[in-house]
């Protein structure tokens, strides 16, 4: 027999919050594989922006080295490159006999007209590509989610899992969409150096040299504000969190009279937040400053040193006019870098999460050979020594049982006894050992865990409503039911009369989790579903919760229409329920204690006539679930 | 849209010497600013005729900078510091009338939304003060200065650069209204998309259990979606943007490079003036792309006034005029005289003509199935709701003339629902009063029959509870609130079905000791049980808002009216809960 054991894991990860400060090239080079179906949009983008930022120097030389220096002053260097702009200028001016100072304009424009379509088509090229590359990813990450087994959920905060699929998620978006603008800042920059250098080498040098400084001054700028955005991050949490609890719990703040109190304190928060945001402020704003001012600063630099070279003839007056002209092209992609790189660290982290959930195996053992299941089960179910440990604490301690066709079973025990976990192990919500468990003689094992759960139609107590209709809500996607099947099986557990008085009927929209419905109306709900998915073995662990007597009295009358024609199995916790069951179980810590009808374990004077007593001494109380 | 905005001046005006401050600064930044190209435009000449003297434009051009580095600097840290100060102001204010609001209010606005209102309207109010205000200022100083020096250079040129320039104005007004509704669909979709991410994985157990991970996929999908065609849309508009908002300009620049070089050519104009004509265009230009953003901006916090003000503007429900003569201290004797109240935007009134007489020191349980008024009668007793005047006398003085304060601190309301504060749980129990010793928190806690709870746990009273902290089962959170009523000690004690989640023994042992403790003070209870009820002082039938049976457990057994129907289905549809402790069944192990 194969037993399989649960390995422990260490849930902490979806606790810590992962702050990756590094450039981690493993994770970039993992997202492009979510790029790849889309290499094609992507090679046509790079081309575009090539083209364009080649346009955005053309334009450049064509007002400076074109029109100053060759129309203006008749001089032209060698040493400056025109890509035979000139040339083209005259030759097209000859040609048609234009002057050149129009022919001139003309190619500006035309030079424009290329450059904006070229770059607008390499933005939405690019866009194009993340957004469906991410949107994959996204597809994936939450595909991976859904189909994590209840153990996982149990260990994790759902808010944070969440977060991935949202935030995480999100945050790459930002970070591929500030490379993308990168590559649109740096093409340029790049081609600019190129024939900078090409003008003149020296009085480029010292252009250049400023660029490291620039680097050094924002990265030591950023290091030193990151900790006071955190400062200021926490402190706005603080601010919100602070209010949002206030306005959750009004009710209480005000019958308590603490108003003022309450006040006060959210005075002193809002205050320090004031404190660092100002402090937050004016680094920012000395550094951006800075940035703006020490491009100006170049002009005055590059008028010194290049004059000279003017009146040696190194350089021509155009060049000059160039050089001014290409400061902001080399100094605004280090202004975005130094804007980007929180983006990046925090969409580096967030990749991290994203990967973390995508490489998290936990799942269910599935069978390699799945029986195909026969259109109808006749609804035996077997459990032969069925051990289960959580956590390593063993829960279900060799239960043996044979449940047959159309039997109603209801389940009795103190909390703990091993309830839940066995109605969720004949539900397959864990990996149970080879042989423990029979439907119709077959293994689960050998079940599809999708297939089994289709047969078994569960209603716990805290039923998940889904936002939409209450006809959706019924159907739960499967359009081969119709309204009037719907109306039919809701007419059956007593639903109808209560969705009728709703404003749309089965129409009305149902808030999250169904919240504007009551507890009683949701397990009517709930029912009603089982019932029109018409499943051969009904689970229901029976609600503990404060139902008013009358919509007892209907869902007492649903459960029976329900029980009736299909085998079920219920956690009781109301006596009517134990009266009418087939037989009674008593679970006590994960072992059958006693088995048998109402009156036969009343006889046997064992657990089963204790918790009887204990219920009868309080003849009309209920017990907290704890 | 003005109207909202000039709303906001209120709270501006304290902060104006530095807003006008910042602005005024921000004209000599604009000088300094301007005054760059024109050194170039010397330098650039001198070094055209020939000349080789550049110190003047070299040191014109440092100066000017550096100037303008603390000018500018100083500028922006005056306005964004003056707008820090109003956004603190009007949380602050936001804050202060909410503490005001009752349930209409709270029937209108949903708490997230309200969060939003006072997240996301604030700071976009914030970012109109701190960034629009610069915005706008540099704006008019760059189109100012960008003109006066073109005409200064040469105004012949100036007339074939502006035509253009009003295109470039319309386009980009017209594109960044687009822009905004398109960037406010995106951010509906995300919403969309995270509330349904938030659902599916709450509701994963049944989900899974219902094999229906497939169809939630595809809902997924499509949710995903509806969102990435947004975002593209988005950014498609953005990026069209970016390219045309140039490109109308570059029409000045052409005309720049035609007309102008004429010009040169002709002499008319120095290579300098010309060559430095870009940067002025470029001067005026480079605003206009932003002048979309200052558009949306304005017009989005406008829309954030709007929406602030629609709350600040909801005047108080309950009115709190307290009238001399009223006793300090409330004894605890009730008196109703024909009580109708109809919630507003009902048609019909929940509380029919409601007469009810309670005597000091007597004990009340009021029942009824739900929505029959219950809860309603008993918020009349804090004014929770707008009593009408002359209807709720207490201690023989109409309720609406007690100070709020007074009222609220001496009804101890212990309400349904159970909202415990991320606190520990001392605090959350004496939270009306935090000063309170910790003798008496735990004397509060043995009443509700809470201390052995307490005690279980590693930190005791000191245990954070809450939604972020150590989460309690609902009979727990029962027992807490309870026990925050009975630590007041108040005169009149009013409990709202708080015992549902609670078991029957533990409640026995609560009323028990509520007994001991209120001695000759009133207590009033809402219950479903007949359990709780059979030992009050007096019981109250209610039914669709009247009372429809009154008298002691005895009295209306006999009576063999609603009462007892209720009675005989709980004793035979019993719904007493077969999960007990093993401890308490005395099993032995």
């Amino acid at each position: 027999m194969n037993v399989r054991t649960q390995t422990s894991r260490d849930y902490s990860a979806f606790e810590a919050d992962l702050s990756g400060a590094i450039l981690n090239t493993r994770l970039l080079l993992r997202l492009l594989k979510w790029l790849k179906p889309y290499w094609f949009t992507l090679t046509v983008s790079i081309l575009l922006v090539c083209i364009s930022s080649f346009f955005a120097i053309v334009l450049l030389l064509i007002s400076s080295i074109v029109v100053i220096d060759h129309i203006f002053r008749q001089e032209t260097s060698a040493l400056v490159p025109d890509f035979g702009l000139i040339d083209l200028t005259e030759t097209l001016a000859q040609y048609t006999g234009f002057s050149t100072l129009f022919i001139a304009c003309s190619l500006y424009v035309i030079a424009q007209v290329v450059w904006a379509l070229a770059g607008h088509y390499h933005r939405v090229t690019l866009t194009l590509a993340v957004v469906n590359g991410l949107r994959d990813l996204r597809r994936d990450l939450f595909q991976h989610l859904e189909t994590r087994p209840a153990s996982f959920y149990d260990n994790v905060a759902v808010g944070r899992v969440m977060t991935r699929v949202t935030n995480d998620i999100e945050a790459l978006y930002e970070l591929l969409r500030g490379l993308g603008s990168l590559i649109g800042e740096f093409l340029p920059f790049c081609f600019a150096l190129v024939v900078m250098l090409s003008i003149n080498v020296e009085t480029s040098l010292v252009l250049l040299m400023y660029l490291p400084l620039l680097a050094v001054i924002t990265m030591v700028f950023r290091r030193y504000t990151r900790r006071l955005f955190r400062l200021v991050r926490q402190s706005v949490s603080a601010l919100n969190q602070n209010l949002q609890e206030n306005l959750n719990g009004l009710q209480v703040v005000q019958i308590s009279g603490r108003e003022d109190y309450n006040y006060k304190r959210y005075q002193r928060i809002n205050t320090n937040n004031l404190g660092f945001e100002t402090r937050s402020m004016r680094h920012e704003t000395i550094y951006t400053s800075f940035n703006e001012n020490i491009a100006s600063l170049a002009i005055g630099v590059i008028l010194w040193f290049a004059g000279g070279k003017v009146l040696r003839e190194a350089i021509t007056l155009g060049g000059l006019v160039l050089f001014t002209r290409f400061i902001d092209m080399l100094f605004h992609p280090i202004v975005v870098l130094g804007e980007q790189i929180n983006i990046l660290f925090r969409a580096m982290a967030s990749g991290e999460r994203i990967f973390q959930a995508l490489d998290w195996d936990e799942s269910l053992h599935e069978p390699e050979n799945p029986v195909t299941l026969p259109e109808r089960l006749q609804g035996k179910i077997e459990f032969r020594n069925l051990e289960f440990a959580y956590r390593d604490e063993p829960v279900i301690k060799g239960v043996s049982l044979t449940i047959q066709p159309g039997e109603n079973l209801a389940i009795v025990g103190t909390t703990g006894s091993g309830k839940s976990t066995l109605i969720r192990l004949l539900n397959r919500f864990y990996d149970i050992p080879d042989g423990s468990v029979f439907l119709d003689g077959i293994d689960v094992n050998d079940i599809r865990s999708k297939d089994l759960r289709q047969r078994i139609g569960v209603v716990l107590q805290d039923f998940h409503i889904f936002s939409g209709s209450i006809h959706d809500n019924i159907t739960l996607g499967d359009s081969s039911l119709t309204r009037a099947r719907v109306m039919a099986a809701a007419q059956y557990v007593n639903a109808h009369e209560f969705i009728e008085t709703l404003p749309d009927g089965y129409d009305t929209l149902l808030s999250e989790r169904g919240q504007n419905l009551s507890q009683g109306q949701r397990q009517l709900l709930a029912f009603a579903r089982v019932l029109a998915a018409n499943p051969e073995i009904l689970v229901l662990d029976e609600a503990t919760a404060n139902i008013d007597t009358e919509s007892e009295v209907l869902i007492q009358e649903a459960l029976e229409v329900l029980t009736t024609t299909r085998t079920s199995i219920i956690i009781a916790h109301r006596l009517q329920t134990i009266q009418n069951a087939d037989r009674v179980l008593v679970l006590d810590e994960g072992r059958v204690a006693e088995l048998g009808t109402h009156d036969e374990l009343l006889q046997t004077k064992g657990i089963y006539h204790t918790l009887h007593n204990f219920q009868f001494r309080q003849d009309s109380g209920q017990r907290e679930s704890l | 849209m003005i109207r909202d905005l000039l709303r906001l001046w209120k709270y501006v005006r304290k902060y104006k010497g530095r807003l006008i401050g910042g602005i005024v600064l921000f004209f000599f930044a604009r000088v300094c600013e301007a005054s760059i190209p024109l050194f170039l435009g010397v330098g650039i000449d001198r070094l055209a005729s020939g000349r080789n003297d550049l110190m003047f434009p070299v040191c014109g051009i440092f100066v000017a900078v550096i100037l303008r580095f603390f000018i500018v600097t100083a500028a922006r840290i005056a306005v964004r510091r003056a707008s820090f100060l109003v956004q603190r102001d009007l949380r602050n204010v936001f804050y202060q009338h909410l503490q005001l609001m009752g349930p209409n209010f709270f029937a209108r606005f949903a708490v997230g939304d309200l969060m939003t209102r006072a997240i996301a309207d604030i700071q976009l109010i914030r970012r109109l003060i701190g960034n629009g205000t610069t915005m706008v200022v540099i704006f008019v100083y760059a189109t100012m200065f960008g003109f006066g020096c073109m005409f200064f250079l040469s105004p012949q040129l100036l007339l074939v650069v502006l035509p253009p320039l009003p295109i470039v104005l319309i386009y980009a007004w017209r594109t960044s209204s687009k822009l905004g509704v398109a960037s406010r669909r995106v951010q509906e979709k995300l919403g969309d998309l995270g509330s349904h991410v938030q659902e599916n994985l709450s509701g994963i157990r049944t989900i899974q259990a219902m094999a229906q991970e497939e169809n939630e996929q595809k809902r997924f999908a499509t949710h995903s979606q509806a969102y990435s065609d947004k975002f593209f849309e988005h950014a498609r508009i953005h990026s069209l943007m970016q390219a045309i908002m140039p490109s109308l300009a570059a029409v000045s620049i052409v005309g720049i490079v035609g007309y102008g070089g004429h010009l040169v050519l002709t002499e008319q104009l120095s290579v300098g003036a010309f060559a430095v004509y870009f940067l002025y265009v470029n001067m005026i230009v480079q605003p206009f792309r932003v002048a979309g953003m200052i558009i949306s901006l304005i017009q989005r916090a406008a829309v954030a006034s709007q929406r602030l003000h629609q709350v600040l503007d909801f005047e108080p429900e309950i009115e709190d005029k307290p009238s001399r003569g009223v006793p300090e201290v409330i004894r605890g004797q009730i008196d109703i005289q024909s009580l109708t109240f109809t919630y507003p935007r009902s048609s019909h009134p929940t509380l029919v003509d409601i007469n009810l007489n309670i005597a000091k020191g007597e004990s009340i349980t009021i029942m009824g199935r739900v929505g029959c008024g219950k809860t309603t009668l008993l918020k009349q007793l804090v004014r929770l709701l707008d009593t009408p005047t002359n209807t709720v006398y207490i201690d023989d003085h109409d309720i609406c003339k007690y100070p709020l304060q007074q009222l609220r601190t001496q009804v101890a309301f212990v309400p349904q629902d159970t909202f415990l504060f991320v606190e520990p749980l001392r605090a959350n129990i004496t939270y009306d009063q935090p000063r309170r010793s910790i003798d008496q928190v735990w004397h509060a806690a043995d009443a509700a029959s809470l201390s052995a709870t307490v005690e279980a746990m590693e930190r005791k009273m000191e245990t954070i509870v809450g939604e972020r902290g150590v989460t309690l089962s609902g009979g727990q959170k029962q027992r807490t609130t309870i026990a925050r009523g009975v630590i007041r000690h108040a005169p009149l004690l009013v409990l709202d079905d708080c015992f549902a989640s609670v078991d029957t023994e533990t409640e026995d042992y609560i009323l028990q000791s509520l007994r001991k403790l209120r001695v000759d003070q009133t207590t009033i209870l809402v219950s479903h049980r007949v359990s709780t009820a059979k030992h009050s002082d007096r019981i109250l039938f209610m039914e669709q808002g009247r009372f429809v049976e009154s008298g002691t457990h005895e009295e209306l057994i006999r009576l063999n009216g609603r009462y007892a129907e209720l009675e005989r289905m709980q004793r035979e549809n019993s719904e007493a809960v077969y999960t007990p402790n093993r401890e308490s069944l005395g099993i032995e192990r």
